[in-house]
């Protein structure tokens, strides 16, 4: 059986709609055909379809990306009103729709379709085409849903996994780079999305948010793209009481592969290709096992790469050209001591298992 | 009076150039000026890591309590999403159809969040039209803004079996194409005619009550859809060639030929296609400043209503929010609430009451009810 990889975050549609990208194509066509402002504000593209193809990536988590921010004049999905937010999301899910439409993906909406999907991508190679890629439909701030009473329609919809805040102060709370916690209107939202079985993802969360959350939400939790404090500081990362918390709740952690999640010493007041980065994929194991230690197992610990988040290559580990790369992570876990069914759970078991107990 | 507007982007200002279209025109401009503009951003928004690169959409005049005070109270409004070559001038085309129909699903799931909200009202039978033109006899601060859904370029339809979904959205006017040479023919820019998916589509459409908008088809692609669609056309927003060249505006025959069709040609409110130094088709011919005034665009009605022998054929069509502002529309012209003293200048021009308020909004009315029956 190969190797399948399950991203537990990419934000592909904001790149084919607000950057005009055309992800069905290899990355080098993809940054040939780029601006040079999109080349300068976002970098070189290392995620596509036939760059995850590549690299064993067949099941993505795949978003829908806009919030409540007036001053975002960069990523341009940071809107003035909820309505504004709406649009930008239906839009993203309208590109979803339109490569399942185009016979190029297919959203996992019951259990029955990921369970083909991740056999399809684990039979490969044995003669078989190169499968479909399974989407995952999730959303980065919930600001795009207009009241819990429109939870069900998002869920028909495929949404299977949801961060209430993102940067900044949303309509239900307060997200990255702010201080406080939830606001009034998370209550009710809580309770429609426990009542859909969504996942709510903890990523972005505030410290305040997290602990809030977690006491506020009865249903499953994970943190889709997040680091550790213990080996990045910074309240974008996870103490490892957080970690720890994630682990009781049997959620799982994404392990993100942004440069400044991973590095220190990386400046992020300065622009990527100005500075060059000491982080490299074994960095990225270096989150996994530190959270595979601090709960004595690995069933908590995944792979959540953002690497079309914002940045392209300049800002990904070292060793990285393109998401393609990745089908170096089994040696990579594996030479840190992991057998092989401990690398499967990190590399897709635990992912699956946290949307199949959510579909069940 | 009513006004309806045969012809505005609301969706695509409020998402691709961040407008939040419920309020003032004059707090979405304080936004968008030079100070606000270099507040700090994102957090990863270094100056020399800006975003993509937009054209300003000019100075805002359209916003939805400026047509409430302006009574303008009914909108043909669009789904705008294309597929264009990159190149220069084209910061608002997509790269690929599947692109595309990500931003009209947008579009669409923008104005159903604003009639969520209240703020509008999707009108797709004759009966809700009429009761909506009712509403704004005596329109309060509240009144909804009726909206008929249209859409500019249909290269978000993958294939024809979608269109009963978008009728099903709302769809009721569509133009198969827009600038430059998209999926299903040749556009505004270019010469040529349709490619032979259109005609599927058409078959398709034709299905359906949805009226085909001739603005942007080139002028070969204008005559072959006029042999081939039997259905109802109408010019959305277009002005006239015999007062100004280019390919963009309609000939005399044009004009005839929809006015035959029992058609309405919406007039465009905007320097482009009002003052004849323009060339919509050369962009060294672009100025910053408009010099015509609002009674620029009684010359227009008054040719459409000549060459059909009566008023009931011409509407506004104003593309007010298309891509320009304050700076490129009338000289005499500040929000899209000034289009009521248009109608003054109709009447100060001898038009009858009658024929003013056909223009304002009885001539849309008849058009669309006629196609959709009761």
């Amino acid at each position: 059986m190969a190797h399948l990889i399950v991203d537990g975050h990419l934000d592909l549609a904001f790149n084919a709609v607000q950057l005009n990208r055309d992800v069905t194509q290899p990355a080098q066509t993809v940054r040939a055909h780029d601006s040079m402002s999109i080349q300068r504000g976002f970098g070189s593209a290392t995620v596509t379809l036939p760059e995850l193809s590549r690299g064993g990536v067949g099941i993505i988590f795949a978003t829908a990306m806009s919030r409540i921010y007036p001053t975002d004049r960069w990523t341009r999905t940071g809107m003035y009103s909820q309505s504004q937010c709406h649009g930008i999301a239906r839009g993203h899910y309208g590109y979803y729709e339109a490569l399942e439409q185009a016979g190029l993906a297919t959203i996992i909406r019951d259990n029955k379709t990921l369970e083909a999907t991740a056999t399809a991508w684990r039979r490969r190679g044995e003669g078989n085409q190169t499968p479909r890629h399974g989407l995952v439909l999730t959303m980065e701030s919930a600001d795009p849903i207009l009241g819990p009473d429109q939870v069900p329609l998002w869920h028909r919809l495929g949404l299977r996994m949801v961060s209430l805040s993102h940067y900044g102060k949303g309509h239900y709370a307060h997200g990255t780079g702010t201080e406080g916690g939830l606001l009034p209107p998370a209550g009710s939202l809580l309770k429609a999305l426990s009542e859909c079985h969504v996942i709510v993802d903890l990523t972005h969360t505030t410290d305040q948010g997290f602990w809030e959350t977690l006491e506020a939400y009865d249903g499953a939790v994970a943190a889709s793209h997040h680091n550790c404090r213990r080996l990045v500081p910074g309240q974008r990362q996870l103490t490892d009481e957080m970690i720890r918390a994630i682990g009781e709740r049997d959620g799982v952690i994404g392990a993100a592969m942004d440069a400044w999640m991973l590095d220190p010493s990386w400046n992020r007041k300065k622009p990527a290709r100005e500075q060059a980065t000491q982080a490299t994929l074994e960095s990225v194991v270096d989150h996994i096992d530190h959270v595979c230690q601090v709960l004595g197992k690995p069933d908590h610990a995944a792979i959540g790469t953002d690497l079309d988040g914002g940045y392209g290559q300049e800002q990904s580990p070292r060793d990285l050209n393109t998401v393609a790369n990745l089908d170096r992570m089994p040696e990579l876990l594996a030479k840190r001591g992991y057998g092989q069914p401990d690398v499967d759970k990190i590399l897709w078991g635990n992912w699956l298992r946290m949307v199949k107990d959510a579909m069940a | 009076v009513l006004i309806i507007d045969g012809h505005l982007d609301m969706a695509y200002n409020a998402l691709f150039h961040r407008r939040d279209l419920t309020l003032p025109v004059y707090t979405i401009r304080e936004r968008e000026d030079e100070v606000h503009n270099a507040s700090p951003g994102h957090p990863d928004a270094l100056p020399e890591r800006s975003g993509p690169e937009i054209e300003s959409p000019g100075t805002c005049t359209v916003t939805l309590p400026e047509m409430r005070r302006g009574e303008v109270g009914i909108m043909v409004s669009t789904i705008m999403a294309r597929v264009q070559a990159q190149g220069s001038n084209l910061h608002n085309a997509a790269r690929t159809r599947l692109q595309a129909r990500a931003r009209a699903m947008g579009h669409l799931a923008y104005y159903q969040a604003l009639e969520r909200a209240g703020e509008i009202e999707f009108i797709k039978d004759t009966a809700t039209l009429e009761r909506m033109a009712g509403a704004w006899q005596v329109p309060s601060t509240e009144t909804p803004v009726g909206l008929i859904l249209s859409a500019e370029s249909a290269d978000p339809i993958l294939s024809p079996d979608q269109v009963e979904f978008w009728h099903e959205a709302g769809l009721r006017s569509i133009s198969l194409t827009h600038f430059g040479a998209n999926t299903y023919g040749h556009g505004t820019g270019t010469e040529g005619g349709l490619y032979p998916p259109a005609y599927p589509l058409m078959d398709a459409l034709a299905q359906t009550d949805i009226a085909i908008d001739l603005t942007h088809a080139a002028d070969i692609a204008f005559w072959q859809i006029m042999d081939y669609w039997k259905g109802p056309v109408h010019a959305s927003h277009c002005n006239c060639r015999a007062l100004l060249r280019g390919q963009r505006h309609l000939s005399d025959d044009m004009i005839r030929a929809i006015v035959e069709r029992d058609g309405v040609i919406g007039v465009v409110f905007a320097e482009s296609m009002l003052n004849p130094a323009w060339d919509f088709e050369d962009l060294s011919s672009r100025r910053h400043n408009a010099r015509r005034p609002m009674r620029a665009v009684l010359a227009h009605v008054r040719h459409i209503c000549e060459l059909a022998g009566n008023c009931n054929h011409v509407a506004f069509g104003t593309d007010l929010d298309g891509g320009f502002g304050r700076e490129l529309s009338p000289t005499d012209y500040d929000t899209i609430a000034d289009l009521q003293r248009f109608l003054g200048l109709m009447m100060e021009d001898g038009f009858t009451r009658e024929e003013t308020e056909a223009f304002a909004n009885g001539n849309l009315r008849l058009f669309f009810g006629r196609i959709w029956g009761d």
